[in-house]
């Protein structure tokens, strides 16, 4: 039997050892908008496109980089409905955690709690996969953090990451572009370009959105006339 | 009792039933770590319960989050785990003592239902917390090196103790420091 | 297990039943720290000042000098509270946690009258055994808002509140002073008479005035507006005792031959 026909269950393995849902589902994150994030030296840029089906759509309403706290932030390629799921999650873990130690929950938990909601969704019956994966930016006692968390459940602390369809290129890109003493207003500028790599048209302040956390610890989502600077000065 | 870089906690050893001594020797200030003691004043039973409890909270936040937990943070967290039980209380008044990452005293007092209370020079609670809070008013003083905070809270402690017929029986104190855990053992009376 | 698993939210109700037992055969339950407490909020011009004393008591034993008890809500609320310490603390805690929820799932500045709403459903629900009696103010679009609170969940919305065992002799001065339109001067003057008049004439209350002052664009915290009742002095020499005698004397040091090496190879390789 071929790959595929392991697919009727999520549970069950094919003889090579893969779980095709789950494959599935990271096709599903690969076909989403590019999501990427930068961890700077003194904080952490998250950046997306936003991608409209029509033109008819009003962009002023869709929020896709989203606060879990005050000091922490995601975004998400794939699935925006699978997304919020993971957010309200997300925040509910947050505000327990804060709520039984009075004290501001770690990145590392953050992620460590949605990705352990991921898991159980691959392992479960009546469930699929979530078609998301998510870029985690946060700044907590240690510093700055920036995860990215897969549907399988597996997530990894990165310095320069992309997800989502062009993922491979602004991958490249970011390879290219990375310094460990890179500053975040430059952090900034590179995430734009790095979206404006393989951008369908013509990337405006209402097309793309930025999340921005420095070392005040605020995550804070840009305004269109904050990115209208930004596009300003990388042009 | 705070001191200059230091923090002491100290108790009387007895265990009774109303006027019956049970035992002498018996622990009521638990090492949570390094730099942060326990002490859980009250019924006996709650004592052992809640300090297992809270080992094993504790040993799951340290492998969880890979760090120890703030003397702080480990209060609200005593606080927090206390007022679930608002209806159906633990018998027993928490003190939680430490040293936080700059070497600066945190102590903090806590009611049955885990309300805090956080003092900058000293706490007391249990049965002769009364006699202990006026004994602490007269002696103590601010920024106090080891050995004088020791004097201080073995001396407050005994002064309380005698006057107290259900505290005595012998003393412990623990002083923390940035250096260790002193803990010694006081000669009381024995009456 | 149960009570090993992390928190859940929500009360637990394990012991009760051997605390009943406990109690039958004459074991004593500690007595929970009460805050006494004079409270006070009042409207003024641009905006609500809210007023506290600082004493904790346990029975007649005062179990914290210098208290907190104007408790965070939102950025443009807080809420004074007096009755069972550990109830006013941890029920505004809660509120103020579900209210940020409801913030990033809205996107929108917290309006006074919905935390009053939680808090009220909140006490009612439990009947008046969560005793957290409270002032409530803030700031929202609609104005300045100013509400009384109590354990049964009633509420008061009012140009001028007082709570606590202090209440009376705060209202004294409300009655007597209060006037529609005051400044900021005016206002936090009020206030800390208000609170004074609690502190000297109420045994419950005492310390220190903290006040808290929110306006449409901020809120400022004014720990310690008045310090009348500081500790004087304290002896400035050392006591000398006979040199306590000391039976055993260990030293447990932190251990320091042992370090973390942390292995930076990759466990797993990512899925994507």
């Amino acid at each position: 039997m071929g790959e595929s026909d392991y697919s009727f269950s999520l549970t069950t393995f094919s003889p090579s050892g893969k779980l095709t849902q789950i494959e599935y589902a990271l096709n599903a994150v690969a076909a989403g908008a590019t999501s990427l994030g930068i961890k700077a030296s003194n904080g952490i840029v998250l950046a997306t496109e936003k991608r409209m089906s029509s033109a008819l759509m009003d962009e002023t309403t869709l929020q896709k980089v989203a606060l879990v706290t005050e000091n922490v932030g995601m975004v998400y390629s794939g699935m925006g409905p699978d997304s919020r799921v993971l957010i309200r999650k997300a925040r509910k873990n947050a505000q327990t955690y804060y709520q039984t130690y009075r004290e501001s929950i770690p990145v590392s938990q953050v992620v460590r709690q949605i990705a352990s909601v991921m898991q159980e969704y691959t392992q479960s019956g009546g469930v699929r996969p979530f078609g998301v994966s998510l870029l985690v930016a946060g700044y907590d006692y240690e510093g700055p953090h920036l995860y990215q968390v897969d549907p399988s459940g597996s997530y990894f602390a990165w310095k320069a990451s992309a997800i989502g369809k062009n993922m491979v290129n602004a991958k490249t890109f970011l390879e290219k572009r990375y310094s460990d003493d890179i500053e975040l207003e430059d952090a900034i500028h590179t995430s734009i370009l790095t979206l404006k790599e393989g951008f369908e048209g013509q990337v405006t302040a209402n097309n793309i959105e930025l999340g921005v956390v420095g070392d005040d610890k605020v995550f804070r989502v840009l305004s269109a006339a904050e990115i209208k600077d930004y596009l300003g000065e990388v042009e | 009792m705070s001191g200059d870089g230091c923090v002491a906690i100290a108790s009387d050893t007895r265990l009774g039933q109303q006027y019956q001594t049970i035992a002498m020797d018996v622990p009521r200030m638990f090492k949570m770590h390094d730099r942060l003691f326990l002490g859980l004043t009250g019924l006996y039973t709650d004592t052992q319960t809640l300090y297992n409890l809270f080992k094993f909270k504790l040993s799951m936040y340290k492998m969880r989050e890979g760090r120890e937990i703030s003397p702080e943070t480990f209060a609200n967290l005593v606080s927090s785990t206390l007022y679930e039980k608002r209806f159906g209380p633990y018998f027993t008044e928490p003190i939680v003592v430490g040293l936080d990452k700059d070497n600066k005293p945190y102590l903090c007092g806590m009611d049955l239902l885990g309300a805090l209370a956080c003092e900058p020079d000293f706490v007391t609670l249990g049965t002769s917390t009364e006699m202990l809070l006026g004994a602490c008013e007269t002696f103590y003083r601010e920024n106090m090196n080891e050995d004088q905070l020791f004097e201080v809270v073995s001396q407050t402690l005994m002064m309380a103790t005698d006057r107290d017929c259900l505290s005595g029986w012998g003393g412990v104190v623990h002083i923390i420091s940035k250096e260790g855990i002193t803990t010694k053992t006081i000669k009381t009376r024995q009456d | 297990m149960e009570s090993m698993s992390e928190r859940s939210g929500g009360f637990s109700f394990d012991n009760v039943a051997r605390n009943h037992v406990l109690e039958e055969k004459g074991m004593k339950m500690p007595k929970a720290a009460k805050t006494g407490t004079t409270i006070v909020g009042v409207v003024y011009k641009d905006g609500v000042v809210l007023g506290a004393d600082t004493r904790a008591t346990s029975e007649t034993t005062v179990f914290e000098k210098y208290c907190e008890k104007i408790h965070y809500i939102a950025p443009n609320i807080y809420c004074c509270g007096a009755g069972t310490a550990a109830d006013t603390e941890h029920t505004t805690a809660m509120i103020a946690s579900k209210l940020e929820l409801h913030r990033l799932d809205t996107g929108r500045q917290s309006r006074v009258t919905t935390c009053l709403t939680m808090l009220k459903r909140h006490l009612f629900q439990y009947q008046g055994h969560v005793s957290a009696a409270l002032v409530l103010g803030g700031v929202d679009l609609h104005g300045p808002h100013l509400y009384t609170v109590y354990p049964h969940g009633s509420t008061d919305a009012l140009p001028f509140v007082t709570m606590g065992s202090g209440s009376l002799a705060a209202m004294a001065v409300f009655e007597s002073k209060y006037k529609d339109d005051m400044t900021l001067e005016e206002g936090k003057q009020i206030v800390y008479e208000a609170i004074s008049a609690g502190i000297y004439n109420d045994m419950g209350s005492g310390g220190n005035v903290n006040l808290c002052v929110i306006t449409k664009d901020k809120t400022e915290m004014l720990k310690g507006y008045a310090k009348e009742n500081m500790r004087p002095w304290r002896k400035s020499t050392p006591y000398t005792f006979p040199k306590t005698e000391v039976l055993t004397s260990k030293i447990d040091k932190p251990r320091t031959d042992i370090s973390v090496v942390v292995e930076s190879e990759k466990m797993e390789v990512s899925a994507s």
